[in-house]
């Protein structure tokens, strides 16, 4: 365990842990948008800066890629701060003018006028959904592809991805909602990717439950007990 | 979102606040519910849980489950005492004793707790407006004392003080609607959830928790040991709740209806009814009965959803 000193209280955290967790857990709010406690950080929508107190020049950093170590003094709030966190704001808000979230959050912030043209789809390039894709569901469907201005996430190729299993991990981490899934029948299609999977119907009681794909991977990747019979029914006739 | 699974819910967090070891009954679909609301709470919280089986299963003296700070109150007042928490943090934070810190306050209650011994404590809070979140944990009885019935009771239930024999058919009342009291308030937030969808569960807790001002949060726990069925189909009857349409998940925001699991044709409720040992003696016409009036209800809630699509949709 070490000290570390965020606004002039000290507060015990284990070393190693990223600063922006530790603030979280302690009640101090930092705004962030492209870190989750169970993907590694990418500091990738810079909102979460805090500044470095205790040196000659002050230095603005991300939280959530700043491991933490005895005696670390930072300030979450200082004006210097809130002045940055402005300026990523009024960038983050034309990608996705349409989310509620990142609305709140950019009036929270104090951006309301866009100094920015306003032409995104609603993709902040947070890469929430690169990560989660690769560390939590292992298939690594999408990734990053181009670089600069013209940066997107998108699966290999801008094709249908075959590695895609239909999870739905990434609609659900999504901080702005802009990939969509849609079911019908027996296809689920996720809309941002071009993705449609077959689903597979239960043999009780017909309904379609769960791609095809997915019932692949979680019948290659669990050893023992074998799945069996629990991927033939669905949760209701389990 | 009713299909997603396996992969989804590792998005939730990774952290426990509810510690193992408590004396919940195998299979408590409760303590279940509990640990899914605290993951979705965080630590930055603080719980006032009336009397009930929660707060007996997890503060057995000397020991606790909690990791976030709780308090245990009287059977009556959780809702009063997180209203006094509330206004409490308000003047810390105005003496810039907690600055910088955003605490939240949760009241936790059994049925008994919310809509019979709580709900004077429970309306008066939600009338004032304190910006806590009140969930009520409903097995639909008093379960830590033995099964006793009571208003969450539904229609038929055998349970120890509304017996089966020839005077009666067990529970004599209909199932007490909290939802349409606690919305009766004009609070900004209330919702249905269960255990069984664990992502639905925790969005709604999420939302209610950002919610400025009361929010409301009924969670169906089911209950093995009172409800009669075996301790490893409480996530099945959970769900079956919800798709024979007797326990509809659905949310209230700032008074517009939306039903966040929608089941397309309801399955009949015999499904849900007969395994379960409080409803075992039910004859067929009394299913029927049962059954006219849940999918009168549901009809009910559809028809307030549709008509927000439709507002929606014009505007």
């Amino acid at each position: 365990m070490v000290t570390v000193i965020i606004n002039g209280k000290k507060y015990q955290a284990e070393e190693g842990r990223k600063l922006l967790q530790v603030a979280l857990d302690n009640g101090i709010e930092i705004p962030h948008l492209c870190y989750h406690e169970n993907l590694s950080s990418y500091g990738g929508c810079r909102l979460c800066l805090v500044e470095l107190a205790g040196r000659k020049k002050s230095s603005l950093v991300t939280s959530c890629t700043l491991p933490v170590s005895e005696g670390l003094e930072v300030k979450t709030d200082t004006p210097q701060v809130k002045k940055a966190r402005r300026l990523v704001m009024e960038m983050i808000l034309p990608q996705a003018p349409d989310s509620l979230r990142i609305r709140v959050l950019a009036r929270e912030l104090g951006v309301s006028a866009v100094s920015f043209p306003s032409e995104g789809d609603g993709c902040i390039r947070c890469g929430l959904c690169v990560r989660a894709c690769e560390e939590l569901v292992g298939a690594g469907a999408i990734s990053f592809a181009s670089r600069g201005s013209a940066r997107t996430v998108e699966p290999p190729f801008a094709e249908e991805p075959e590695s895609c299993i239909g999870c739905g991990t990434c609609v659900v981490i999504c901080p702005t909602d802009c990939i969509k899934m849609e079911e019908r029948d027996d296809e689920r299609k996720i809309i941002r990717w071009k993705r449609t999977l077959k689903m597979k119907s239960c043999v009780r009681c017909g309904r379609p439950f769960l791609p095809l794909a997915m019932v692949d991977v979680i019948t290659r990747r669990s050893t023992s007990p074998p799945p069996g019979e629990r991927l033939e029914l669905c949760p209701d006739c389990r | 979102m009713r299909n997603i699974n396996a992969y989804v819910v590792k998005t939730l967090s990774s952290r426990e606040y509810i510690a193992p070891g408590h004396r919940a009954c195998a299979g408590c679909g409760e303590v279940l519910a509990m640990r899914q609301v605290q993951k979705a709470l965080g630590r930055n919280v603080i719980v006032a849980s009336a009397t009930g089986c929660m707060e007996i299963v997890s503060s057995p003296f000397p020991f606790s489950s909690w990791e976030v700070p709780w308090i245990h109150v009287a059977f009556e007042n959780a809702a009063a005492v997180a209203g006094g928490i509330e206004a409490a943090l308000k003047v810390l934070q105005r003496k810039g004793k907690i600055e910088g810190k955003k605490i939240f306050v949760a009241a936790m209650a059994g049925d008994g707790g919310t809509a019979d011994i709580g709900l004077q404590a429970l309306s008066g809070a939600l009338e004032r407006g304190h910006n806590f979140l009140f969930i009520c944990y409903d097995n639909e009885a008093y379960m830590n004392t033995g099964v006793q019935r009571s208003s969450s009771t539904p229609f038929g239930a055998s349970t120890m003080t509304s017996p089966v024999g020839s005077a009666q058919i067990g529970q004599l009342t209909w199932k007490k609607n909290m939802m349409a009291i606690a919305a009766a308030h004009g609070i900004p937030y209330l919702a249905t959830a269960s255990p069984s969808y664990p992502m639905d569960l925790s969005e709604k807790v999420a939302k209610a928790a950002k919610t400025e001002g009361p929010a409301y949060v009924h969670v169906l726990s089911v209950c093995p040991s009172g409800w009669g069925i075996p301790s490893d189909a409480t996530v099945k009857f959970g769900r079956l709740a919800v798709e024979t349409g007797f326990f509809p998940l659905y949310e209230i925001e700032e008074g517009k209806y939306r039903i966040t699991v929608d089941v397309e044709e309801l399955l009949p409720l015999e499904m849900y009814l007969k395994p379960q040992g409080r409803f075992r003696h039910l004859k067929p016409e009394l299913i029927e009965q049962i059954s006219r009036r849940v999918r009168a209800e549901w009809r009910e809630l559809n028809r307030k959803a549709e008509e927000q699509k439709e507002i929606e949709e014009r505007e």
